[in-house]
């Protein structure tokens, strides 16, 4: 797909190309400022590439952004990105309504999503009024509310407490088991290696390698994921 | 652009911006309440200040409170204003004024019954402050009551020496004021309300702008929203109806608080001209005119301010550059505020703003002309379009969108 994203000067992502199979957790692994999210954010369609394109459950991203849209659910890092006014049941819906949901689907939906992620007790309450934890439960139905093929994590534990992460990585793992197709990008050499099929190192805009960790490790004598980083990274300074 | 999503963008815009306590407390609460309680105080204030200048009392110097010349004040100078009253005498007059003891004091020659038999002038002194409001303002009572005390001695002088007092008056202006008693209690409207309608305007939509783009942005709600189906133009247009909404509702919210302002204190809109009566005097079509042009006029605030807040990286950062735009609201505003309907020119209904200004100044100074409000409605609609593009075009920019 030779995806490349420029801005000004600056090439951030440079002829990035790689498959995700269906049902499979690719995790894209580099450091900060190495192109991990504009990557993440082109699939998005946020941004425009500036050469190449890509194909999300076989939509073109450049020619047919808003079916691209229609499949992917997205989960952002940091703070959760509610709305504090609308309740946590709002916010939600809102989400659904966007993406085209009809209210009989969208209410079956919901009560769903609460039952799931155990969320009774508060779908009514203000998002402004709930802890962190129910927060992020709330971000998690609202990203998978119209039920997408495909997931994208952009670094999803970034600021995040123990029991958080661990909040992520179940969820992450719950979306592998409906069959969904996920990237997860990350700078957690630990995370990676605890939930992804297969990685592609990202560094200064380019994938310098790519493969399960076990294809990885044997292409560079058994050495440990972060070794293996820091080797690449060395090798492409 | 889908409508459905504009409407699903719009209806969460307006529920979520409602239940902010804050913007509602600004934008409506507030206006109402302190308006009029803004006109109680100006108008009490004023009437107050007219009631003090009426009522004058003078002290007279140490040399001057003699029997004979309090008879002279109270029976003859002073005869026909009730409102002027003697009160005492000081010693020092220029203390006593400085002081405030008393707003006038007053010293009469002492020999003034022989100047006048004599046929000479005499002296009034009259100590004043030149700097005390009600001092400078009731000079011009007391000054008449002495003028009209020397125009009757001048009577007496020449019906003494059988002259008539018309050979000392050759000619005599005769004034005619040929404004409508109505039309004179509207200027202060004329003056006051284009201005505060463009403000307002300017101001009304910045709450809600600075939340929907920058505060989004700022708490991480802005990204998701993005990469939901509804295009960025249907976001965008569901944003500016909300904001365009919520101006037009502080407008509506200050012009309540003005109504009641004026009814409980409607000496403030007509103390340009005491006694006239305020209100509002337009032909229907003019009225639709400017009513349109105004609310062109909110659109484009609107828009701009949602390009602005686009650009901001924060929330902060939009509050910022917000605030220049009641600046930029004020320039034409307080530059046409004195300025009748007859000095309004042709230029001024292209310029955007001015002619929004300019065409609620003209309907409301009863100074009709439809070919300049048709212009001034017709540019402002151009502005529209062009304000919409111009927020079209930054909201599809990345480098504003994604500027952190």
């Amino acid at each position: 797909m030779k995806l490349s994203k420029q801005f000004r000067e600056l090439t951030a992502v440079n002829e990035v190309s790689f498959r995700v199979n269906k049902g499979e957790i690719f995790g894209l692994l580099g450091e900060n400022g190495a192109g991990k999210t504009t990557t993440l954010r082109m699939l998005a369609t946020m941004l425009q590439p500036t050469s190449g394109t890509a194909a999300l459950a076989g939509f073109d991203l450049v020619t047919q952004p808003e079916q691209v849209r229609s499949c992917i659910g997205i989960l952002f890092g940091g703070e959760s990105g509610l709305y504090d006014r609308l309740t946590a049941e709002e916010n939600i819906a809102y989400f659904g309504r966007l993406n085209n949901m009809r209210e009989k689907q969208l209410r079956e939906r919901i009560r769903e999503l609460t039952h799931i992620f155990n969320m009774g007790e508060y779908i009514c309450r203000k998002a402004g009024k709930l802890s962190k934890g129910m927060k992020q439960k709330v971000a998690f139905a609202r990203s998978i509310v119209h039920n997408p093929d495909i997931m994208l994590f952009d670094e999803p534990t970034t600021g995040l407490d123990v029991s958080a992460i661990r909040n992520v990585h179940e969820f992450i793992m719950d979306c592998k088991s409906q069959g969904k197709t996920i990237i997860l990008s990350s700078h957690t050499m630990s995370e990676v290696e605890k939930l992804c099929d297969r990685i592609g190192f990202i560094h200064k805009g380019r994938l310098v390698a790519q493969g399960s960790i076990e294809e990885l490790q044997e292409q560079h004598q058994g050495k440990a994921l972060e070794d293996i980083f820091v080797e690449l990274a060395g090798e492409n300074k | 652009m889908k409508l459905k999503h504009v409407w699903i963008v719009f209806k969460k815009e307006v529920k979520d911006i409602a239940r902010d306590k804050r913007t509602l407390i600004t934008n409506l609460f507030i206006p109402i309440i302190l308006m009029p309680l803004l006109f109680a105080l100006m108008g009490g204030g004023m009437e107050k200040m007219e009631e003090d200048i009426e009522n004058i009392t003078i002290a007279l110097t140490a040399q001057s409170d003699t029997d004979e010349i309090h008879s002279l004040l109270e029976n003859e100078i002073f005869a026909g204003y009730p409102n002027i009253k003697l009160n005492g005498s000081v010693e020092d007059p220029v203390e006593a004024v400085r002081q405030g003891e008393a707003r006038f004091v007053l010293e009469v020659e002492s020999n003034y019954a022989d100047l006048l038999e004599q046929g000479k002038t005499y002296a009034i002194t009259v100590h004043y402050d030149q700097s005390d409001t009600k001092s400078a303002g009731s000079l011009g009572i007391l000054a008449q009551a002495i003028e009209d005390y020397s125009r009757k001695q001048v009577e007496k002088r020449l019906a003494a020496m059988n002259i008539d007092l018309e050979i000392l008056r050759p000619v005599e202006i005769v004034h005619v004021n040929t404004a409508d008693e109505k039309k004179s209690g509207n200027i202060m409207i004329m003056m006051m309300l284009p201005m505060l309608a463009a403000v307002l305007i300017a101001v009304g939509g910045i709450p809600a702008a600075t939340d929907l783009v920058a505060g989004e942005k700022e708490r991480g709600t802005f990204e998701p929203l993005l990469t939901t189906q509804a295009g960025r133009m249907s976001i965008l247009f569901g944003k500016y109806l909300t904001v365009t909404l919520f101006a037009f509702v502080s407008v509506i919210s200050q012009l309540i608080g003005i109504t009641i302002g004026s009814t409980i204190s409607p000496s403030f809109f007509t103390m340009a001209n005491p006694g006239g009566e305020a209100g509002f005097f337009m032909p229907v079509g003019a009225l639709l005119l400017s009513i349109l042009t105004v609310i062109a006029l909110g659109m484009v605030f609107a828009a701009i301010q949602l390009a602005i807040s686009t650009i901001a990286r924060s929330f902060k950062e939009a509050q910022t550059y917000l605030s220049f735009l009641i600046f930029i609201a004020m320039v034409p505003s307080y530059a046409t505020m004195m300025m009748q309907p007859d000095d309004l020119q042709l230029y001024m209904f292209f310029v955007p703003l001015l002619n929004a200004i300019a065409s609620l100044k003209m309907s409301l100074g009863g100074v009709i002309n439809y070919t300049y409000l048709t212009i001034g409605l017709g540019t402002s609609l151009v502005y529209v379009i062009l304000s919409l593009m111009l927020a079209a075009w930054m909201f599809n920019r990345e480098k504003f969108l994604f500027r952190n």
